[in-house]
């Protein structure tokens, strides 16, 4: 069995980061491992604008984005596997992987880093009334049949869902000559960045239709058109039936982190983020198995993925190294009112050189509020926010003495001004 | 020209088809969908029941039994999934422990044995099933319920049959019958067969088709049965629970599936030609009604909905019979338990009335085995890499939900009945089949099976005719 230091699942944007940093910091023998067949991930096919803003300070396509990092680990010589799929992890970090140049291969790791990205909401997981006709796909596998293979899934299309890769989507097939008729949301607001919202559906007169859903499809074998209706609080308002006509229907209603091989390792999730429970190192509750990226909970900014997954890879190499300190106490970090969850869950200063960045999202649209962060129920520090949507990533800074002021947990709760 | 021509491709086509083949007959099944058994045979509680329920004396009852019974070889022949999980019948008032007491007896009436049928108390029920309801107050045991795959059973009698020399035609619509003195003349919207024989297993169309050419007194309706199915990783349930039967119907079922997943349903409605969409009015009767018997149910852990008809009959029982024409046999009206008498109704079309027809001589080199194709999940390490060393495709994986690989996918392309579309993989190995529905390997099996079967990527189909994925090239091509 070959053996390994570090072995990165996955070799999109969280597994590039994530090895370089762990070659950064001293530890060499490394190992990606990537299913497709380039490097990049999700990347690949997002070839709009809009990547790298915060890191590049300039603004990249996505494969642009990811060519810069795969370049870099050319550089360093880190070595990657194209058209390999991991099938298996084990707790006592062995990972087994297929490929057709090598069959069914096991090798050891000192540490895993689980960087396995994203997979989307689908139409079962909404069921929506109807057949199952052809036609009904989701956005994403839609960009892919555009971006990587060059055909359009619709000439006449609707999106039901307003995340980021239905708007982009809209924008992207209205300029290879499609229809996009419009796109319904089901909550009373976007669950896409605002920016995509000006310009992939204001700027092209696409409607977006808010507290609206997907009641019907109609068509037996092929879709030929859907019923889509006003709702309140989830429930369909009679009356307000609008039938369009369309040959395909896009489903861009959320994205759930990759964690089949996780689950089955015995890696606890949790119950919001879907990904793994992590602690401040970015360590899941398998000693040596980190996660990061959108496997840990799903990123609406590459920029986020990048620093997250290079403090990951950072804290993987400190592991193998042996300078992370597992037993150690630590207390929570609890989503409260109006916070919807903050990753990592748990936090050791131990673990922490000068400061911590805390990722969250919150549950509603507020105006001109503020973060309320509380040690053990005691006031710490208060932030104004003029907006916040849960399409929006939220980052919160603390330093290694606030936490160290905390006995038990650290919460952070929106009020309103 | 044919000795004989089956219409249909359902579970009673195919297993009268691999019957056939076990004769020195020209035998050809003639299907109008463009994939094998895509109507009641598609859609259903995939459960071999262990034939408790039919009213005694019924055709239903007495192929029930001997279908039910004839299960287990066929599926180690044919190497169909089995699970032997059991049934229970439960009964939550007294009114329904009566039923139930009925039953008992029905069951031993049908034929059952002592050791198949035994009743529960309260207790013993919620050992077995931790997750049934507080309702419940008494159980009937029935062990020989088992759960198979109907898909598979259908094509893995089609494959075996056509491997012993019985053709198949999909894409072949049967639009009128006449008989010439000696001969039938079948004819589609392409073509025309003759055969000597015509055997009528069309599902609900069943009516449709006899009309064509006999007397024809009885009526098919189809009656609708919706379903939601969860996730693998949820286990609501060990055996399949029945509610107690009420003159509706058998009632909203839990059934564990093969492959892992959960069926809750069917729902009963009789319907005019809306025969497979799923309604809001009929999921929600699911819910309100599949409390009564289980609890605990993980709603959130749905991953689809579906929708199959039953060939209702007019006349209450199965209609097995040669028509007025001679030559001419209707099997028609089955709907449930034929998934389970699909066997047992094969060997008696095939005895008691071709055999009146045309003579039937036995093929000596008829082979009863079939494999199903390899699951590279299923093989231990060593195997995997023995297959790996034959051809390397058996360790590119394309499913990463269910890890299917190229080579498992190909097969499934080139055996005897084998797949053509999109979704024709996915229900022969499960590519697509799970969370991620297809989300990552759509592209990936679209274009194996355009370079498979030497077509344009934009001619590969999702599912029925006219259902292409790609629709258009863009600018830059
Ligand atoms: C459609 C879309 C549009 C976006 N647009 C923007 C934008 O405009 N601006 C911006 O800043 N951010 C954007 N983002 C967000 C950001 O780009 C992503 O969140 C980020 O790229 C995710 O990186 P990742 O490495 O976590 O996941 P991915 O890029 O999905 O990488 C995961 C990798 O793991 C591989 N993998 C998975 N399972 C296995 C396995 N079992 N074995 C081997 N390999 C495996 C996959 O093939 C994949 O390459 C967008 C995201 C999406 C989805
Ligand atoms: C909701 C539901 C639940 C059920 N549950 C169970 C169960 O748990 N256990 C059980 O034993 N049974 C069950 N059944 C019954 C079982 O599914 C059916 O009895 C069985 O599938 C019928 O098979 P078939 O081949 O007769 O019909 P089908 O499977 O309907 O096949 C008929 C075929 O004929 C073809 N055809 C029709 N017209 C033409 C034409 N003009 N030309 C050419 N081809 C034509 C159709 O395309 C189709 O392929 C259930 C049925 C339903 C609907």
């Amino acid at each position: 069995m070959k053996n390994y230091d570090v072995v990165i699942i996955g070799g999109g944007s969280a597994g590039l980061a994530a090895a370089l940093e762990v070659n950064k910091n001293g530890v060499k023998n490394i190992l990606v491992i990537e299913r497709d067949q380039e490097l990049g991930g999700i990347l690949l096919q997002c070839i709009h604008n809009g990547f790298g803003l915060k890191v590049f300070k300039e603004e990249l396509t996505g494969p642009e984005y990811a060519e810069r990092f795969v370049n870099m680990l050319k550089e360093e010589g880190i070595e990657f596997k194209l058209n390999s799929m991991v099938t298996k992890i084990n707790k006592d970090k062995t990972v087994e992987y297929a490929n057709s140049d090598e069959g069914f291969i096991q090798i050891q790791a000192k540490a895993i880093i689980i960087t396995t990205g994203c997979y989307e909401r689908n139409a079962g997981a909404i069921s929506i009334p109807g057949n199952r006709p052809s036609g009904v796909l989701t956005a994403g596998t839609a960009q892919k049949y555009l971006n990587i293979d060059g055909y359009l899934v619709g000439k006449k299309v609707f999106i039901l869902g307003s995340g980021d890769i239905g708007l982009i989507m809209a924008r992207r097939m209205t300029l290879e000559g499609a229809e996009v008729i419009g796109v319904a949301e089901i909550l009373p607001f976007s669950g896409g960045l605002q920016r995509n919202i000006v310009q992939c559906l204001e700027d092209y007169n696409i409607p977006l239709y808010l507290s609206h859903t997907v009641t019907e499809i109609i068509g037996k074998d092929k879709i030929e058109g859907i019923k889509v209706q006003k709702v309140d609080n989830f429930v369909p308002v009679p009356n307000t039936e609008m039938e369009f006509e369309v040959d395909a229907l896009l489903l861009s209603v959320g994205l759930i982190p990759e964690n089949g091989i996780s689950e089955a390792a015995g890696i606890e999730l949790h119950p919001r983020t879907k990904g793994p429970i992590v602690n401040e190192s970015y360590q899941t509750n398998i000693e040596g198995v980190f996660a990061c990226g959108n496997a840990l909970h799903v990123h609406d900014l590459v920029d986020f993925v990048t620093t997250e997954s290079r403090k990951a890879g950072e804290k993987a190499a400190k592991y193998v190294k042996g300078e992370y300190k597992d037993n150690v106490e630590r207390i929570n970090l609890v989503a409260k009112n109006g916070i919807s969850y903050i990753v990592p869950q748990m936090v050791s200063s131990e673990n922490v050189d000068k400061t911590i960045e805390l990722f969250m999202r919150v549950t509603d649209v507020y105006k001109n509020v503020e973060f309320v962060i509380k040690q053990d129920g005691k006031e710490l520090k208060r932030i104004k926010k003029k907006h916040l949507a849960p399409a929006e990533m939220e980052k919160v800074i603390l330093t290694k003495s606030q936490i160290e002021g905390a006995n038990k947990e650290i919460t952070i709760e929106v009020e309103a001004l | 020209m044919y000795d004989v021509l089956i219409i249909g491709s359902g579970i009673t086509g195919a297993c009268i088809s691999r019957e056939m083949s076990k004769y020195q007959a020209k035998t050809i099944i003639i299907e109008k969908e463009n994939d094998v058994a895509q109507k009641a045979t598609l859609a259903n509680s995939a459960i071999v029941h262990s034939g408790h329920d039919p009213i005694p004396g019924t055709l239903k009852a007495k192929f029930n039994i001997l279908g039910n019974r004839m299960y287990k070889q066929m599926s180690e022949e044919l190497d169909i999934p089995l699970m032997e999980c059991g049934g229970l019948v439960v009964a939550t008032t007294l009114e329904e422990e009566k039923t139930l007491d009925m039953l008992y007896a029905r069951a031993f009436e049908n034929g059952l044995k002592k050791s198949e049928v035994k009743l529960l108390t309260k207790d013993e029920v919620k050992e077995k099933e931790p997750n049934i309801s507080d309702h419940v107050t008494k159980a009937l045991s029935l062990p020989s319920t088992s759960v198979t795959y109907p898909l598979e059973a259908a094509i893995a009698n089609i494959e075996n049959a056509m491997n012993n020399g019985v053709e198949l035609a999909t894409n072949e619509e049967v639009i009128s019958i006449v008989k010439n003195k000696e001969h039938f003349e079948v004819f589609t919207k392409r073509n025309k067969y003759e055969a000597k024989v015509v055997i009528n297993a069309s599902g609900i169309n069943a009516e449709n088709i006899s009309k064509m050419i006999a007397k024809t007194n009885f009526t098919i309706s189809p009656r609708k049965g919706e379903y939601y199915v969860l996730d693998k990783d949820v286990t609501l349930v060990n055996s399949v629970i029945y509610p107690t039967p009420s003159e509706k119907g058998k009632g909203v079922l839990v059934t564990p599936q093969y492959h892992g997943n959960t069926l809750l349903g069917p729902t009963s409605e009789f319907v005019e030609n809306d025969t497979e969409s799923t309604t809001k009015k009929g999921l929600d009767y699911i819910k309100v009604n599949i409390e009564k018997t289980v609890t605990n149910i993980p709603y959130n852990k749905i991953i689809r909905s579906f929708a199959g008809s039953r060939p209702t009959p007019s006349t209450k029982d199965f209609i097995i019979e040669e028509s007025n024409i001679k030559g001419f046999i209707n099997v028609a009206g089955i709907e449930s338990p034929g998934l389970t008498a699909a066997p047992a109704i094969a060997r008696y079309v095939v005895e008691g009335i071709v055999a009146n027809n045309i003579d039937l001589v036995e093929n000596k080199n008829f082979n009863p085995y079939r494999k199903k194709v390899i699951r590279m999940n299923e093989l231990s390490d060593e195997e995997k890499n023995e297959l790996y060393k034959r051809d390397s495709r058996f360790a590119n994986i394309i499913c990463r939900c269910e890890s299917i690989t190229e080579g498992e996918i190909i097969e499934a392309i080139h055996r005897n009945c084998g797949a053509t579309t999109v979704t024709g993989v996915k229900n022969r190995v499960r590519a697509g089949a799970g969370r991620c529905q297809g989300g990552f390997c759509q592209p990936e099996v679209l274009k194996i099976l355009a370079r498979e079967l030497k077509i344009d990527p934009m001619e590969v189909l999702y599912s029925k005719k006219d259902s292409a994925i790609l629709k258009a090239k863009t600018k830059g091509e």
